[in-house]
C-alpha cells in the first residue's frame, strides 16, 4: 500500500473558508503567508461543451473577448494593469469550464479583484465588431500554431470527435472549427456573455498572502452589485454507457515523421473512486519510465520512440484516457497494438504488483505537490472541485483519496474499460517526403505558452 | 439596452497596498571534500526539493564526428548503474516519487532531480548511484542511440525547432559546436557506442569540476550528512574547468526560407547574437526587449496580434548561450513566433517598421515604468518553487557569474533610465544585422520577402 510523503503536511496543510454572495457568486479563501504573493482566481462554469451546433470554439473566443476591456478598463488595460502591478495573468478554456487568474504582489491583490468585477459586471459596454474581428483572427492563428501546423496536431481533436458521439457535447473540442470560428457574430457573443457569465454561475478563490476579512470585503465592493441573472440553461447531458461496445477505427494519412498508433479509451468520470483508480492504472500502464508499456515498446521490442498514457479527466461526461505511440522507424503498427492488447490484457487479469501501486501513489502525489506548492495551483484547484463537485475542500484532500485506492479497484477499472471494444483507434501513416539529414535544437521557443494543454486554449 | 438595465456600482482603480520585502534568495555555498561545490537554499513550504547538478562536460568538449556523445552519455547515467539496472532504476527512482532528467547543452551537462522532501534521502542515493557509478551497458547505450535517430524526424518536421537549427547554422562557422545541433545529426549519432560514452564521462565527469544546488523546505533535514554519505563518496582527480570557446557569429543581414510545402503558417525566427550577463548592458537591454516583444501589450503584438491579427503572438527575447566571465560569451538576441502564410510579407514588413520607429522616436518613460515595474515585480511569483530558484541559481553557476547576481540585476534594472533601455535594445536589433529564418511555403512566400528588400533570400528544402 502507499503510504504518504508528507504526514505533516495533512495536518497542518492549507485550510479554506467558503462564502456566498447575495448575487450567488461563491467565494473561497486560504491563507499562506510565507511569499507575499497572491492569486486571484475565477471559474465560470462554462465550456465547449455548452456550445450549440454551428458555433464551436465560441466559449474560447468568448475568453479572448474577455481581455479587449470593459466600463472601467480600455483596450488591453486588463493585461496593462495587471503586469505593470508586477503580475502575471492569463485565461484558459476546456471542455467544462473557463477559468481567469492572476497572480500579484500581495499589496497588488484589490486591482485584481477589480478588474474582475468589473469585466464580470460591465464587458457588453466595451465589446464591438473590430475586437471581435480581431481576436477571430488570433483565435484562427492560434488554430494554426497549436494544431494545423504542427505533425499530428489535429489527432486529439479527431480522437474526441470519435470517442463522443456527433451531436455530444463533447464531440468537438475548445478550439473549435474554422468555419465556425468565423461565423460566430457579435450577437452571438453577446449572448453567451448574458446567458453565461454571471455571478451565480461563477466561483472566485483568492489564496495566498492574504487578510481574509479585508479581502472578504474587497469582494463585497467589488462583485456585490453585479446583478444576478439565471438564464442558464440546463447542459445537455453527457452521460455514455459504460463501454462503446465496439472499436472506432481512423486511418491518417499525412505528411507526418513517422507511423502512430493513437486511442482514447472511455473511462469512469473524475470525483469518483473509479475515476482515481483509472488514473492509477493509467499511471502504471503509460506515466512514466517504469511503465509497462515504456518498458515493453520502448526498452524491450524497441518498437516505440515513445509511449504512454495520458488522461483527460472529465466530471460532465465519460473521461478519456489517451494513448499515444510514436513508432520507430519500419515498425509496423500491427505489432504494436498487438504488444499493446496483450500487455493490457495482462494488467486486466493479474492486477497492479504492490511495488507498481507504491509507485504510481508516489509519482501522483508528487504531481499534487506540484499543482498546491504555488498559491495559482492552489487557487485553481480550489476552484475546480467547487465548479465541477460543489466542495472546494475536496481539493485539500485530494491525494488522500488516490492513496486510499486499492489494488483490487486498480485492476477492475482496467479489466471493465481498458478493453479493445471500449475504444477509438486513430492510426497514422505517413505520405512519404523523405527526412533527416539533421536534428534538434530548441533556442528561439519564447513566450509564456508553457502551460498550453491538449484539451485547452489559453488566451 | 435592456442587459444593462440593473447596472453594478462601480468603483475608482484601487491603489496598491504596501509592498513588503521579497529578495531572491541568497544561497548558502560550501564545498565537500572531493572538491563537489554546493549551493543550498531553503525556502520554507516548498515540500519538493530540487537538486540539480552541473557537470563540467560541454558540447565543444565532444570528440570531432561525435556530435550527441554528450546527450547519449546524459540518457545513459540513469540507465544502470552498479547496482541497478536501467529498469531496476526507473523503478527505484519513481518509488521516490521523484522525476530525473538530464540533458547535455553548451555550457554542460545539467542533472535535475525533483522529489518529496520526505524522499530526499533515498532520492539523493540514486542520483548519487547514476553520477558516481553509472554502468553505461552496451545494449542499452544502443537502445538511446537508436532512439535518438528516431527523434530527428520529429524534430525536422517540428517549425519552431527547425527555425532554431536553420539559425544556428547561419549565424556560426561550421567548426564552432553551436553551429551544429546540440543532440547531434544522424550521421554523427550513428557513430556513438558505449565505448564513446564512458570515454567522455571518464574524461568529463568528477566532483572537483561540478556543482550540485539543493533547494527547498530542508527543515529538519541534515543536509551535510545526507550529501556526504552520498555524493560524498564521488571520488575523481583533479581537474580545472574547460576553457571556454570564443563565440563568433556572421549576422549579415539575409533571409533563409526552409521550404514546407503547405504549410498554413510560417515559422519565423530573426536573430543574431550580442553580449551575455556578463555585460552591463543586460539590465538595459532586458528592459527594452520586454518593450519590443515581452508580451501581448509589447510593441510588436500591439500591431502584429492587437491590431492585425496576423499572428497568436511574437515574442522578442534574449537567450544565453554561453555565458563567459573573460567576455567571449554570447546570447541569442531573436524575435520568434507564428504568422498565417497569406500575411507573411505584411507581418515582416511591420515588424520592420515597428523597429524603426523604435529607433527614431525610442521608447517612452511610461512604457520603461511599465516595463520595470513587471520585470521586478514578478519575481516573487517567478520564483514560488523550489525548481525555480534552483534553476536560476544553476544558471549562474554554469554562466560563471555571482550567486549574488539575480538578487543585483532586479537592483540594475530599477536603476536603467528610458535613454539606455532605448539603446540597449536599438542597439540589440539592427536592421541591417538580422538573419531571418522562415519555415513555410516557399513558393508563397519567397516572392513577397523578396521584395521588402530586407536582405538576400535564399530558399532550402
Amino acid at each position: 500500500m502507499g503510504h504518504t510523503a508528507t504526514p505533516e503536511a495533512h495536518s497542518s496543510g492549507p485550510t479554506a473558508t467558503e462564502h456566498r454572495l447575495a448575487n450567488g457568486l461563491r467565494v473561497v479563501l486560504s491563507e499562506d503567508h510565507l511569499t507575499p504573493v497572491a492569486a486571484v482566481c475565477l471559474w465560470y462554469d462554462v465550456g465547449s461543451r455548452h456550445e450549440v451546433k454551428g458555433r464551436t470554439g465560441l466559449a474560447h473566443l468568448f475568453e479572448h473577448l474577455m481581455f479587449q476591456g470593459s466600463a472601467s478598463v480600455k483596450g488591453n488595460g486588463h493585461f496593462e494593469l495587471v503586469q505593470g502591478a508586477g503580475g502575471s495573468l492569463n485565461g484558459t478554456t476546456s471542455f467544462e469550464r473557463t477559468n481567469y487568474f492572476e497572480t500579484m504582489p500581495a499589496h497588488q491583490v484589490e486591482l485584481a479583484l477589480w478588474l474582475e468585477a468589473d469585466r464580470m459586471g460591465s464587458l457588453l459596454v466595451a465589446l464591438d465588431q473590430e475586437s471581435l474581428d480581431n481576436q477571430r483572427d488570433v483565435v484562427k492563428n492560434e488554430r494554426r500554431q497549436r494544431y494545423d501546423n504542427v505533425p499530428y496536431g489535429t489527432a486529439f481533436e479527431r480522437l474526441t470527435a470519435l470517442a463522443y458521439p456527433d451531436g455530444h457535447p463533447y464531440h468537438h473540442t475548445p478550439i473549435g472549427s474554422m468555419a465556425d470560428l468565423d461565423a460566430a457574430s457579435l450577437e452571438d457573443a453577446r449572448a453567451f456573455f448574458r446567458t453565461y457569465y454571471a455571478p451565480g454561475n461563477a466561483v472566485l478563490s483568492v489564496v495566498g498572502d492574504i487578510d481574509p476579512e479585508q479581502t472578504l470585503a474587497w469582494i463585497e465592493k467589488y462583485f456585490g452589485s453585479i446583478p444576478a441573472h439565471d438564464g442558464k440553461p440546463v447542459p445537455r447531458d453527457g452521460s455514455l454507457p459504460d463501454v462503446m461496445g465496439g472499436q472506432l477505427r481512423e486511418v491518417v494519412e499525412e505528411d507526418v515523421p513517422s507511423r502512430a498508433l493513437m486511442a482514447a479509451y472511455r473511462l469512469p468520470e473524475d470525483g469518483t473512486v473509479e475515476g482515481d483508480a483509472a488514473d492509477l492504472a493509467l499511471t502504471m500502464l503509460g506515466g512514466g519510465e517504469s511503465s509497462r508499456l515504456h518498458n515493453r515498446l520502448v526498452r524491450r521490442d524497441r518498437s516505440a520512440v515513445a509511449a504512454g498514457f495520458g488522461l483527460l479527466r472529465l466530471a460532465g461526461a465519460p473521461s478519456l484516457g489517451w494513448l499515444d505511440v510514436k513508432a520507430s522507424s519500419g515498425v509496423e503498427l500491427a505489432d504494436i497494438e498487438a504488444a499493446v492488447d496483450e500487455e493490457l490484457a495482462r494488467f486486466a487479469q493479474e492486477g497492479p504488483s504492490p511495488e507498481e501501486m507504491e509507485r504510481a501513489q508516489a509519482q501522483i502525489e508528487r504531481e499534487w505537490l506540484d499543482r498546491l506548492a504555488t498559491v495559482g495551483g492552489r487557487a485553481d484547484e480550489l476552484c475546480r472541485y467547487a465548479v465541477l463537485f460543489g466542495d472546494p475542500q475536496l481539493a485539500l484532500t485530494a491525494v488522500e483519496r488516490v492513496l486510499a485506492v486499492t489494488p483490487e479497484q486498480v485492476r477492475a477499472v482496467a479489466a471493465a474499460r481498458l478493453r479493445p471494444d471500449n475504444r477509438a483507434v486513430l492510426v497514422y501513416e505517413p505520405t512519404g517526403g523523405d527526412a533527416a539529414e539533421e536534428a534538434d535544437d530548441s533556442a528561439g521557443d519564447a513566450g509564456d505558452n508553457d502551460a498550453s494543454t491538449e484539451q485547452e486554449g489559453e488566451l | 439596452m435592456s442587459e444593462q438595465a440593473a447596472v453594478m456600482e462601480f468603483h475608482p482603480q484601487p491603489q496598491a497596498g504596501e509592498p513588503k520585502p521579497w529578495a531572491f534568495p541568497a544561497p548558502e555555498r560550501g564545498t565537500l571534500g572531493n572538491g563537489l561545490t554546493v549551493l543550498t537554499s531553503h525556502r520554507p513550504g516548498q515540500q519538493v526539493v530540487a537538486v540539480e547538478v552541473l557537470l563540467d562536460a560541454p558540447l565543444d568538449a565532444e570528440p570531432e564526428g561525435l556530435d550527441g556523445v554528450g546527450t547519449i552519455m546524459a540518457r545513459a547515467l540513469s540507465e544502470g548503474t552498479d547496482k541497478h539496472t536501467a529498469e531496476e532504476f526507473a523503478a527505484e527512482l519513481e518509488r521516490c516519487g521523484a522525476t530525473l532528467d538530464a540533458h547535455a547543452d553548451h555550457p554542460g551537462v545539467r542533472v535535475s532531480l525533483e522529489v518529496p522532501v520526505s524522499r530526499l534521502d533515498k532520492a539523493l542515493a540514486l542520483l548519487a548511484e547514476a553520477l558516481l557509478a553509472p554502468a553505461f551497458p552496451e545494449d542499452e547505450v544502443k537502445r538511446l542511440v537508436a532512439n535518438r535517430l528516431d527523434e530527428i524526424p520529429h524534430e525536422l518536421a517540428n517549425p519552431s525547432r527547425r527555425a532554431a537549427m536553420a539559425l544556428s547554422k547561419e549565424l556560426f562557422a561550421p567548426e564552432l559546436r553551436c553551429s551544429r545541433p546540440r543532440q547531434g545529426t544522424e550521421e554523427t549519432v550513428r557513430r556513438i557506442d558505449a565505448a564513446a560514452v564512458r570515454a567522455f564521462y571518464r574524461a568529463h565527469v568528477r566532483p572537483s569540476t561540478s556543482t550540485v544546488v539543493v533547494v527547498g523546505d530542508l527543515t529538519g533535514v541534515d543536509l551535510p550528512a545526507l550529501l556526504g554519505d552520498t555524493l560524498g563518496g564521488w571520488t575523481g582527480a583533479k581537474a580545472e574547468p574547460r576553457p571556454r570557446p570564443a563565440i563568433t557569429s556572421d549576422d549579415s543581414a539575409r533571409v533563409v526560407v526552409v521550404d514546407r510545402p503547405g504549410a498554413v503558417q510560417t515559422q519565423l525566427l530573426i536573430g543574431r547574437t550580442g553580449a551575455d550577463r556578463h555585460d552591463p548592458v543586460w539590465a538595459a537591454r532586458v528592459i527594452g526587449t520586454y518593450c519590443l516583444g515581452g508580451t501581448l501589450t509589447s510593441r510588436l503584438d500591439r500591431v502584429l496580434r492587437e491590431e492585425k491579427g496576423y499572428t497568436y503572438g511574437v515574442r522578442a527575447f534574449g537567450q544565453v548561450l554561453l555565458g563567459s566571465a573573460d567576455g567571449t560569451g554570447a546570447a541569442l538576441l531573436g524575435i520568434s513566433g507564428s504568422v498565417a502564410t497569406e500575411v507573411t510579407g505584411p507581418a515582416l514588413a511591420d515588424t520592420w517598421q515597428v523597429i524603426r520607429t523604435l529607433g527614431e522616436q525610442g521608447l517612452t518613460d511610461e512604457e520603461r515604468d511599465v516595463a520595470v515595474q513587471n520585470l521586478v515585480g514578478v519575481a516573487p511569483l517567478r520564483y514560488e518553487t523550489a525548481a525555480a530558484v534552483a534553476a536560476t541559481l544553476t544558471d549562474q553557476v554554469e554562466q560563471q557569474l555571482p550567486d549574488d547576481y539575480q538578487a543585483d540585476l532586479y537592483a540594475r534594472l530599477a536603476e536603467t533610465g528610458t535613454v539606455e533601455a532605448t539603446a540597449a535594445v536599438v542597439n540589440a536589433f539592427p536592421l541591417d544585422r538580422l538573419v531571418v529564418i522562415l519555415v513555410g511555403d516557399a513558393s508563397v512566400i519567397a516572392e513577397p520577402v523578396r521584395e521588402l528588400g530586407i536582405g538576400p533570400v535564399s530558399v532550402v528544402a
